[in-house]
């Protein structure tokens, strides 16, 4: 983590590989750590939290993952300019490498990587440090869904538990994948082969005592309470498990009670919805049904208000002081 | 002016970063080209300064993020932010429609106007530079403007 930031503002450029001897937490440049973060769990858990200069958001590191950072000057004329065309062509290593190993991989827009089964097995994120571009990304040879789950600020146990099911559906491995992880060192092989068709020739370099001083610095720098706890005005909308899935929760004060919902949103559809809260409902088994009722729908208000109203109208369903529109609330204006 | 696809008003100069910079009232108002907004993709968040901060002509002093890439705004002028557009705060894709209008960054009161505009590139001097630019991207590129 500290390598690629050093280096760029060094103008040093390099693929770097690399993988934490300890695990860490690493928030996105511009989340909100006590807004985004178990801190304290981490705290608990002896698990350092790094804010990072570039973008995505909050994720777990450890040495089940092998990081490729790739760090280039701006006037580079091997890599492409415009930020999708970074994507797209620096995916692809990662992509044939996966695919060297049996795990059939694409690059999906705007930042994943995925299987064939559209799990994402790869986040990759980027931005520009002093006058360098950095690209960086992970292979999963393994991952603890459990505790990146936990890192993570939910409102409750019932939350959490959804984000670590969502995570470990749509998240994979090499190891689940393959039934177990290939050696460290193959992969690294065939990641630098691949790498060097975008960046041409690439020879083996240490960190020398310049780099080595200048990155003691930069991690005390990230590291920094100020840096770490620093604001930004950004507002987290979701909790994004990979493109296109996140969870959101939702709470509405009705006459009748209070109404919580936590729900999974997979392409602005609704894929699953708990609703749960200390209002009545009779029979109660009508709740289990409406929760059906709303999968697939399209996350809309005017749709989701819809399906309820059906629901009401055809059913016996009562709920004393909710309405169609009580029940609409929290799932329209949820947040993570 | 419009330099292979890409939009570049008369009444501006521009910054080699790709920022606009137009003088208005003893202030310089400034914002990304057309150029710097295709490049980027769908800008999803701008983190911009706070008014009142310094800032130093070509040094970065703000953000903005588009996907997972995080892009720094650089300064055209030296001097102070004395207003900044809060409307990117809700809608930062005002700088993909708008880049020239509604998509403005800041307004800097400047330190040192007459030295720092000299750096900058007139409307005259622009398109070889740009011209230059767009080459690069249209070496490794999926699709031309």
């Amino acid at each position: 983590m500290v390598i690629f930031h050093t280096l760029a503002r060094m103008g040093v450029e390099a693929l770097v590989l690399v993988s934490p001897e300890q695990p860490l937490a690493s928030i996105g440049y511009f989340q909100n750590a006590e807004e985004e973060m178990d801190l304290p769990f981490c705290r608990r858990s002896g698990i350092p939290v790094m804010r990072r200069e570039i973008g995505g958001g909050a994720t777990y590191l450890d040495r089940n993952q092998i990081f490729y950072q790739i760090v280039w000057r701006k006037d580079n004329p091997r890599l492409p300019q415009r930020i999708k065309d970074v994507f797209l062509a620096l995916s692809e290593p990662a992509c044939e490498t996966y695919r060297a190993f049996g795990v059939d991989s694409q690059f999906r827009p705007e930042n994943d990587i995925v299987t064939t089964a559209g799990r994402k097995i790869v986040g990759q994120g980027g931005g520009n440090i002093a006058g360098c571009m950095v690209f960086v990304g992970g292979i999963l040879m393994d991952f603890d869904h459990r505790t990146m789950s936990k890192i993570l600020k939910t409102p409750d146990v019932k939350f959490r538990d959804k984000v670590f099911k969502t995570i470990q559906e749509n998240v994979t491995t090499m190891k689940r994948e393959l039934g177990e992880a290939p050696p460290r060192q193959e992969i690294v092989s065939v990641l630098v082969e691949r790498f060097s068709k975008i960046l041409g020739r690439l020879s083996q370099a240490s960190l020398d005592r310049k780099m080595i001083r200048a990155m003691e610095t930069v991690e005390q720098s990230l590291t920094s309470d100020r840096f770490l706890s620093r604001k930004t005005a950004r507002i987290p909308r979701s909790i994004k498990i990979r493109e296109g899935v996140e969870i959101l929760s939702g709470v509405h004060k009705a006459r009748g009670g209070l109404i919580r919902t936590v729900e999974t949103v997979e392409n602005d559809r609704i894929r699953d919805v708990a609703i749960s809260g200390d209002f009545q409902c009779c029979p109660k088994e009508d709740l289990s049904r409406l929760q059906e009722t709303l999968r697939e729908t399209p996350r809309d208000r005017h749709a989701v208000r819809g399906r309820i109203e059906s629901f009401y109208e055809k059913e016996d369903i009562e709920t004393p002081g909710i309405d169609p529109e009580d029940m609409t609330q929290p799932i329209m204006t949820a947040t993570p | 002016m419009e330099i292979e696809g890409y939009q570049f008003p008369d009444d501006r100069s521009y910054h080699k970063e790709h920022y606009w910079a137009k003088v208005e009232n003893d202030t310089v108002l400034m914002g990304a080209t057309d150029f710097a907004q295709r490049l980027a993709g769908e800008i999803t968040y701008v983190e911009l300064p706070d008014k009142g901060r310094p800032v130093e002509q070509d040094k970065p002093f703000g953000s903005m993020e588009s996907g997972k890439w995080v892009g720094r705004i650089y300064a055209v002028v030296s001097g102070t932010v004395v207003e900044v557009n809060e409307e990117l705060e809700e809608t930062p894709e005002l700088i993909n429609e708008s880049p020239y209008d509604k998509g403005w960054i800041c307004r800097i009161e400047p330190s040192n106007l007459q030295e720092d505009w000299q750096k900058l590139l007139s409307i005259q001097t622009l398109p070889p530079f740009i011209q230059s630019e767009i080459l690069r991207v249209e070496q490794i590129t999926s699709e031309k403007p």
